[in-house]
C-alpha cells in the first residue's frame, strides 16, 4: 500500500483528520504552476500551515491517540514535502525545455556580414611581388613618375631618335625642341628603369632594390593597352653577379607567382640598357605547357624581360664595370594579374566596376 | 618578318623538322611568334577572272562583278577598292574553307538585295600575307578555275619571326640562313651571280656624284641596258609574296628581291630621265619639293638626304623613290642604286616626314656597307635574265673613306665571369668562328667582327653572341650569396601599406584611377582661380581620351568611378584611392608629386546583412572612417575644424590638421558638383595628404599599463549652445578630466522638446579609474564636479539632471 492510500485510510478512520487530509492533498494536486506549489507549501506546511494546525491542537485530543495523530500528521508532511519537491522538479525542467524551444534559430539563415572592404588587385599582386624579392634580400626604392629624359632614357643607354623618344610615343611635359631629345626634357616615365639610375647615382653597392610604381606611355587604348600602367622593376649589382644569378633570381619569382612545378625559360631578346638580354616565358599554368587560349597554343607565357646592366649604364653613374656588375628586370604587374585570373580585358583594372574588384 | 622556309633552303641545308628550327630561333633571339603552313585546310578558291564589274544597285561602295570561275559565269558583289575588270583574284566559292578566317565552310550571302555567289578573299583571308586593304590579285598568267593552292604553289612553312632592332642583318633571308647555319652547324650557300656584262661600259653611260659622304659614305650602282618591263616569273611573284611583298614588275619586284635576300635595299631609276643621268647625293635646299612614289608631294628641310639629278631631287635617300624617275612600261634603261647611308641620317628623315619603308627601317638600323656591290651586280644579273636586257660594264663605286672593320679584345675569363659558366676557351673560338669572324687566338682573343654584324662594338656583345649561340638553357642557375644590408621595408614604408589595409578593413574598396584629368574637372569642382589645385602639370602631347593635364586631385577619377558604378546599377558605394598629385614645380624643377589619400561614400551603409541594419550613410560614418585611419597610422593630434571649401556643401565640410599643416578636408559633396559629374545622390568625399600624416605618426609609442582597479563609469548630458563646435567640449572634458579620467566618450547628441531652442543636448560616457587604488564616490565625484565647473565656465552649459545646478549658479 503506497503512502497516499494509507494516508487517507488512516484519515478516514479519524474523522478530526479527515478534512485536513484531504484538503492539503487536493491542494498538493491541484498546484499547477511554481508559484501554486509555493502556495500549497506554506499552506500545508508554513507556520500556521495545516500540519503546523495539527500538532498545536494536539493537546486537546485524547492522550491514547495522540500518537496515532502525530504519526499520520508526520506522514503528511512527508508526503506533501516530497511531492511538492517532484512536482516543482518537473515543472523546472519543461520549462527550460519550453525556454530552448523558444530561443532556437534557423541555423540555415545567411549571417550579418561587416562589409569587407578588398584592396585593389592590382595592389595585391605589387604585394605579393615585393614580398617575394624582400624575403630575398631586397628593398624597395621610389622615384618620380614625372622624369627627366635623362634618366628615362639617356643615362639607360636609349640611342638618339629611339622611336620612344618621340612625342608620338611618349607623353612630355617640357620638350625643349620637338624633333630633338634632350636630357633636360620633362616626360612622364615610360618604365620604372629610372629608378636605377637614380638610386645608384646615390649609392654605392651592393644594391638589392625593388621598385614598383606607374608608368605611362602614349597608346591607344584598347584590350591590351592602356596609357597608365603598373611595373616592378628590380636590379642587384654587387661583385661578382652573374646571368646564373639572374636565372636563378627570377626562377623562384616566377614559380612563386605561378606555381613551384612551373618551368621557366629564357629567350634571347635587346633592351638597350641590358646585355645579355632576355625575355623570361614561364610555361602555361592553365593547360601545363600543351597549348591552350591563355598561351594562345604556344604553352608559354612571357611575363617580363631581363638582363645583365649594360656597362654603358654603369659609365653614366660611375660604376666601374670591371669592379661591378648586377642584373635588372622589369614586369609589368597588369600582365602578371591577367595570366594568372585569366583576365582578358586590361581596361578592367582601371574602370573599377565594385563587381569586379570584389572578387580578389 | 615572313621567312619561307622553301626559299630560306636555298642558302643553308635544313635537317630538322620545322617547329624545331622554329623553337631553335626562337630561343636564340629570332622570335618567331607563328609558324604558318600556307594552303593547310583551305578549300574552295580558285582563281577568278573579272569578266566585267556593274555598280550594285543599293549601294555605292559595292560593285557586282561578273566572274568566270574556270566552269560558269558566277556574280559576286564586292566591296574592295582593287576589284578591276579583266584582273585576276582569289575566289571562294559556297563551300569553301579558309581556316584564316573560321574553321566553319563559306555560304553565298545576299548582300544588300543582290545575291552573291561565292566571295572574293584578301591576303590575309587566304593566309598568304597580312594584307587586308583589298582583294588578293593574281597575275595574268593564272589559270582561271584552278585551285589557289595549285596556282601558288601553296605548300610552303613560313615563319612569322620577330627581329630584334639590335639585328638588321637578320632581317634577310641571308641573315636567317647565317643563324640557321650557325645553330645548326650547316653550311652556308651564298646566292648565285653569274653577271655577264654585254653591254657598254658604264662609264659614260651614267655618273654618280656624293656631296656629302658622312651621311653617304658608299654609292654603288649598276646599269641595264634595253630591259623589257614585264611581270616577273611566278617563282619569284611566289616568294615576294610569301615574305609579304606585292609584285609589280619584273625590274621593281628584283630590286625587292634582292633586299628581301641580302637585306641590302635597292633603289632603280629610269636612267633616260634622270637629267644628265647623272646621279648626285646631296641635302636637300630647304624648302625643296618632291613627289614621292606614293603620288604624296613633300617639302624638305635642308637636313634631308636626297638623291637628285643634276636640276631636281629624284628620291628621298634610303626612303622611298620619286615619281619623276619611276620604271614604268616604256622603261628600257635601269640604274640600279645600291648605297649605304649613315643611320640617323635616315631614321631622321623618316621620322620627321612620317613614312616608314622596307628600306628605310633597314638603312635606319645599318646595314652593311661591304655588302653594296655584292647587291648590285646580284641585281644586275637577275634583271637581265627576268628582262632580257644587257648588264653595262663594271660599276661606279665611289666610296671615298672606307670604313674599317671592327676589331674587339675579348678575355675568354670575363665570358663565363659575366654569365657564371665554364665554357671552355676553344668552345668560345668555336662560337665566334660559326659566326663568321675572324679570331686571332692569344691569351685575350682577338675578334674581327664581319661587317654586316653592326651591333658588334664591345666585349660585351661578344660574350651576349656565346650566350645566344651557347644557349642561354645551359647556363646554370644559382642566387646571390648576398642580400642588401637594408633589406625589408622601412618603417614609412610599412605605415603606407597601412594605409590600403586600415581602409580595406573598415570596408572600403580600393580603385585606381588615371592620372591625368582635364582642366574643367577643376570647373565642375568650383575650384576657384589661383587655387593650389591650379598649379596644373600640362601634357604637350595628351591623348584625347585622357585628359590634358595630370591630377591635382583624386576627387574627378573618385567621381567618375562612382558614376559608371551608379550607372550600371551599384549605388551602394564606399570607394577609396591611394596615389600620386601633381603640381607644377619651380621653373626648371620637376614637377611636384605628392601622395594622396581620398574616401568617398554614397548609398546605403550595412547592405550586407539583413534585419533592418541598413541606413544611408552620413558625414559621420566619413569621419570615422578618417579617425580610424588616424588610429592605424598613430597619428595623435589631428583636428577637424569647420572649413569652406568649394566643391562641398556649406556647413558641411571640415578641414582636417595635423600640426601646422592642413592635410585635406571632408564632408558631403556639393550637389552641383554633382551634377557636374553626372552623379545623383548624396556624397560623402576626403581628401588627405598623405606625407604629413605619414611624418605625424609616433608608431613607436609606449604602451599603457593595464589598470588592476576597478573603474568608475558615469554618463553627464551637456547642454549647450547650438552654435558651440561639439569637439570643443569633448576635448574640454579631456583636457580638465584630471589624472584619472581614461577617456571620453560622445554617445549622443539631442535636440528635442526638454531642450531649449537654440541649444543642443551632447551627452558623454566618462571613465575614471587610478592605477594605484579603487577610487572612492568622493573621489570620482570631485573629478565630475571639476569638468563641470569647467563646462559651465568655458561654455555657460548646463548639466541635464541637475536642475537643482541652475538654482545654484544663477
Amino acid at each position: 500500500m503506497d503512502v497516499r492510500q494509507e494516508l487517507v485510510k488512516l484519515a478516514e478512520s479519524k474523522p478530526e483528520l479527515a478534512y485536513l487530509v484531504r484538503e492539503s492533498l487536493e491542494a498538493v494536486d491541484r498546484s499547477g504552476t511554481l508559484l501554486e506549489i509555493e502556495g500549497a507549501r506554506l499552506a500545508i506546511l508554513g507556520k500556521k500551515g495545516r500540519v503546523s494546525e495539527i500538532f498545536k491542537h494536539l493537546s486537546e485530543v485524547p492522550a491514547e491517540d495522540r500518537p496515532e495523530i502525530g504519526r499520520v500528521a508526520n506522514m503528511l508532511r512527508r508526503y506533501v514535502e516530497a511531492e511538492l519537491a517532484r512536482k516543482s522538479e518537473e515543472l523546472k525542467e519543461s520549462d527550460a525545455e519550453a525556454m530552448q524551444k523558444r530561443q532556437a534559430l534557423d541555423v540555415t539563415l545567411p549571417g550579418r556580414r561587416a562589409p569587407v572592404g578588398r584592396k585593389h588587385l592590382l595592389t595585391q599582386v605589387i604585394e605579393e611581388v615585393t614580398s617575394i624579392f624582400i624575403s630575398l634580400g631586397y628593398w624597395i626604392e621610389s622615384g618620380p613618375e614625372a622624369e627627366l629624359d635623362y634618366y628615362n632614357f639617356e643615362a639607360l643607354n636609349t640611342p638618339a631618335y629611339h622611336p620612344s623618344r618621340s612625342l608620338l610615343d611618349t607623353f612630355y611635359i617640357m620638350k625643349n625642341e620637338p624633333d630633338k631629345n634632350s636630357p633636360d626634357d620633362v616626360l612622364l616615365r615610360t618604365h620604372t628603369s629610372p629608378v636605377q639610375v637614380r638610386v645608384m647615382e646615390s649609392r654605392t653597392p651592393p644594391l638589392y632594390v625593388v621598385s614598383p610604381g606607374k608608368a605611362y606611355r602614349r597608346e591607344a587604348i584598347d584590350a591590351t593597352h592602356t596609357a597608365m600602367f603598373y611595373q616592378v622593376e628590380g636590379f642587384a649589382v654587387d661583385r661578382g653577379i652573374h646571368m646564373g644569378h639572374l636565372k636563378g633570381t627570377l626562377e623562384v619569382v616566377a614559380r612563386k607567382l605561378f606555381g613551384s612545378e612551373r618551368r621557366v625559360r629564357f629567350r634571347p631578346d635587346f633592351f638597350p640598357f641590358t646585355e645579355p638580354s632576355a625575355e623570361v616565358d614561364v610555361s602555361c599554368h592553365v593547360c601545363e605547357g600543351k597549348g591552350c587560349a591563355l598561351c594562345k597554343g604556344i604553352g608559354w607565357l612571357e611575363i617580363l624581360g631581363c638582363g645583365m646592366i649594360d656597362p654603358n649604364v654603369f659609365e653614366y653613374v660611375g660604376y666601374d664595370p670591371e669592379e661591378y656588375t648586377g642584373f635588372a628586370f622589369g614586369m609589368g604587374i597588369e600582365r602578371i594579374a591577367m595570366l594568372k585570373y585569366g583576365i582578358e580585358d586590361i581596361r578592367l583594372f582601371y574602370e573599377n566596376d565594385v563587381r569586379f574588384l570584389r572578387q580578389f | 618578318m615572313r621567312v619561307s622556309l622553301e626559299w630560306l633552303k636555298d642558302y643553308v641545308d635544313i635537317a630538322v623538322p620545322s617547329n624545331e628550327l622554329a623553337e631553335l630561333l626562337s630561343m636564340s633571339g629570332s622570335s618567331v611568334d607563328r609558324v604558318i603552313e600556307e594552303g593547310k585546310g583551305l578549300e574552295g578558291v580558285v582563281v577568278g577572272h573579272v569578266v566585267e564589274v556593274r555598280p550594285h544597285p543599293n549601294a555605292d561602295k559595292l560593285r557586282i562583278a561578273i566572274v568566270d570561275d574556270g566552269s560558269t559565269m558566277r556574280k559576286i558583289v564586292c566591296g574592295a577598292p582593287n576589284l578591276k575588270e579583266g584582273k585576276k583574284y582569289a575566289l571562294a566559292l559556297p563551300g569553301a574553307r579558309l581556316p584564316s578566317v573560321s574553321d566553319k565552310t563559306m555560304h553565298s550571302a545576299t548582300i544588300r538585295g543582290v545575291k552573291s555567289e561565292g566571295m572574293f578573299t584578301s591576303g590575309a583571308e587566304l593566309g598568304v600575307n597580312e594584307d587586308t586593304s583589298g582583294i588578293f590579285e593574281l597575275g595574268r598568267e593564272a589559270p582561271v578555275g584552278v585551285d589557289i593552292r595549285k596556282a601558288l604553289s601553296l605548300e610552303d612553312v613560313i615563319f612569322d619571326l620577330e627581329v630584334t632592332p639590335n639585328r638588321p642583318d637578320c632581317m634577310s633571308m641571308m641573315g636567317i640562313a647565317r643563324e640557321v647555319a650557325a645553330l645548326t652547324g650547316k653550311t652556308l650557300h651564298l646566292p648565285q651571280v653569274e653577271v655577264s656584262e654585254k653591254g657598254p661600259p658604264i662609264d659614260g653611260n651614267a655618273r654618280v656624284m656624293i656631296n656629302d659622304s658622312a651621311v653617304c659614305p658608299r654609292y654603288t650602282a649598276r646599269v641595264i641596258k634595253g630591259a623589257k618591263v614585264a611581270d616577273s616569273p611566278l617563282w619569284m611573284q611566289r616568294r615576294l609574296l610569301a615574305a609579304g611583298a606585292r609584285p609589280i614588275n619584273n625590274i621593281v619586284d628584283v630590286t625587292n628581291y634582292v633586299l628581301l635576300e641580302l637585306g641590302q635595299p635597292l633603289h632603280a631609276f629610269d636612267l633616260n630621265l634622270l637629267g644628265e643621268k647623272t646621279i648626285v647625293v646631296r641635302l636637300a635646299h630647304h624648302g625643296e619639293l618632291i613627289t614621292t612614289l606614293d603620288g604624296v608631294d613633300r617639302q624638305l628641310d635642308d637636313q634631308s638626304l636626297v638623291i637628285a639629278d643634276t636640276s631636281k631631287p629624284v628620291a628621298l635617300a634610303g626612303v622611298m623613290g620619286g615619281g619623276d624617275s619611276e620604271v614604268t612600261e616604256r622603261t628600257s634603261d635601269v640604274l640600279i642604286e645600291s648605297a649605304y647611308f649613315e643611320p640617323t641620317s635616315i631614321l631622321r628623315t623618316s621620322k620627321r616626314l612620317g613614312i616608314r619603308t622596307e628600306a628605310s627601317s633597314r638603312f635606319e638600323r645599318g646595314t652593311d656597307h661591304e655588302g653594296t656591290k655584292l647587291a648590285a651586280e646580284r641585281a644586275a644579273w637577275l634583271m637581265s635574265e627576268l628582262s632580257g636586257g644587257v648588264v653595262a660594264a663594271g660599276d661606279i663605286d665611289v666610296y671615298p673613306n672606307p670604313i674599317s672593320p671592327v676589331s674587339i679584345d675579348l678575355r675568354p675569363e670575363r665570358v663565363n665571369q659575366l654569365l657564371g659558366t665554364q665554357i671552355a676557351k676553344n668552345e668560345t673560338v668555336e662560337i665566334l668562328k660559326k659566326l663568321e669572324m675572324e679570331i686571332e687566338d692569344n691569351d685575350v682573343l682577338k675578334v674581327r667582327v664581319p661587317s654586316f654584324r653592326r651591333d658588334l662594338e664591345r666585349e660585351i656583345d661578344l660574350i651576349e653572341e656565346i650566350a645566344r649561340i651557347h644557349g642561354y638553357w645551359k647556363i646554370p642557375s644559382a642566387l646571390p650569396a648576398g642580400g642588401g644590408m637594408d633589406a625589408g621595408l622601412t618603417i614609412g614604408q610599412r605605415l603606407e601599406e597601412r594605409v590600403t589595409d586600415s581602409l580595406s578593413a573598415q570596408g572600403l574598396m580600393e580603385v585606381w584611377t588615371d592620372s591625368f584629368m582635364r582642366v574643367e574637372d577643376l570647373d565642375r569642382m568650383r575650384v576657384p582661380q589661383g587655387d593650389r589645385l591650379r598649379d596644373l602639370v600640362t601634357l604637350v602631347n595628351p591623348l584625347a581620351e585622357t585628359g590634358e593635364v595630370m591630377r591635382t586631385t583624386i576627387v574627378p577619377g573618385l567621381l567618375r568611378v562612382a558614376a559608371r558604378n551608379i550607372n550600371r546599377g551599384i549605388k551602394d558605394l564606399a570607394l577609396f584611392e591611394q596615389g600620386r598629385v601633381f603640381f607644377a614645380g619651380e621653373p626648371g624643377e620637376l614637377p611636384v608629386e605628392r601622395q594622396c589619400v581620398d574616401i568617398l561614400l554614397s548609398g546605403e551603409k550595412g547592405t550586407y546583412g539583413w534585419g533592418g541594419d541598413e541606413r544611408e550613410v552620413d558625414y559621420y560614418d566619413l569621419k570615422g572612417l578618417v579617425e580610424n585611419l588616424r588610429a592605424a597610422l598613430k597619428v595623435k593630434d589631428l583636428r577637424f575644424e569647420a572649413g569652406d571649401c568649394p566643391c562641398m556643401m556649406p556647413g558641411t565640410c571640415a578641414e582636417v590638421a595635423v600640426g601646422e599643416h592642413t592635410v585635406g578636408y571632408l564632408g558631403r559633396l556639393h550637389p552641383e558638383v554633382a551634377d557636374a559629374f553626372h552623379v545623383a545622390g548624396e556624397f560623402y568625399i576626403a581628401e588627405l595628404a598623405l606625407e604629413p600624416l605619414l611624418d605625424a605618426s609616433e608608431a613607436g609609442h609606449e604602451y599603457r599599463p593595464l589598470g588592476r582597479f576597478p573603474s568608475v563609469k558615469l554618463d553627464i548630458a551637456v547642454v549647450v549652445d547650438e552654435e558651440l563646435a561639439g569637439s570643443s567640449v569633448g576635448d574640454s572634458i579631456y583636457r580638465n578630466g584630471g589624472e584619472f579620467l581614461q577617456s571620453v566618450r560622445l554617445f549622443d547628441l539631442y535636440h528635442g522638446p526638454q531642450i531649449p531652442h537654440g541649444k543642443k543636448s551632447l551627452a558623454y560616457a566618462l571613465e575614471f579609474a587610478s592605477t594605484e587604488r579603487t577610487l572612492t564616490d568622493e573621489e570620482t565625484r570631485v573629478e565630475l564636479e571639476r569638468i563641470i565647473d569647467t563646462l559651465r565656465e568655458e561654455f555657460g552649459a548646463q548639466i541635464r539632471g541637475r536642475e537643482q545646478d541652475q538654482g545654484e549658479s544663477t
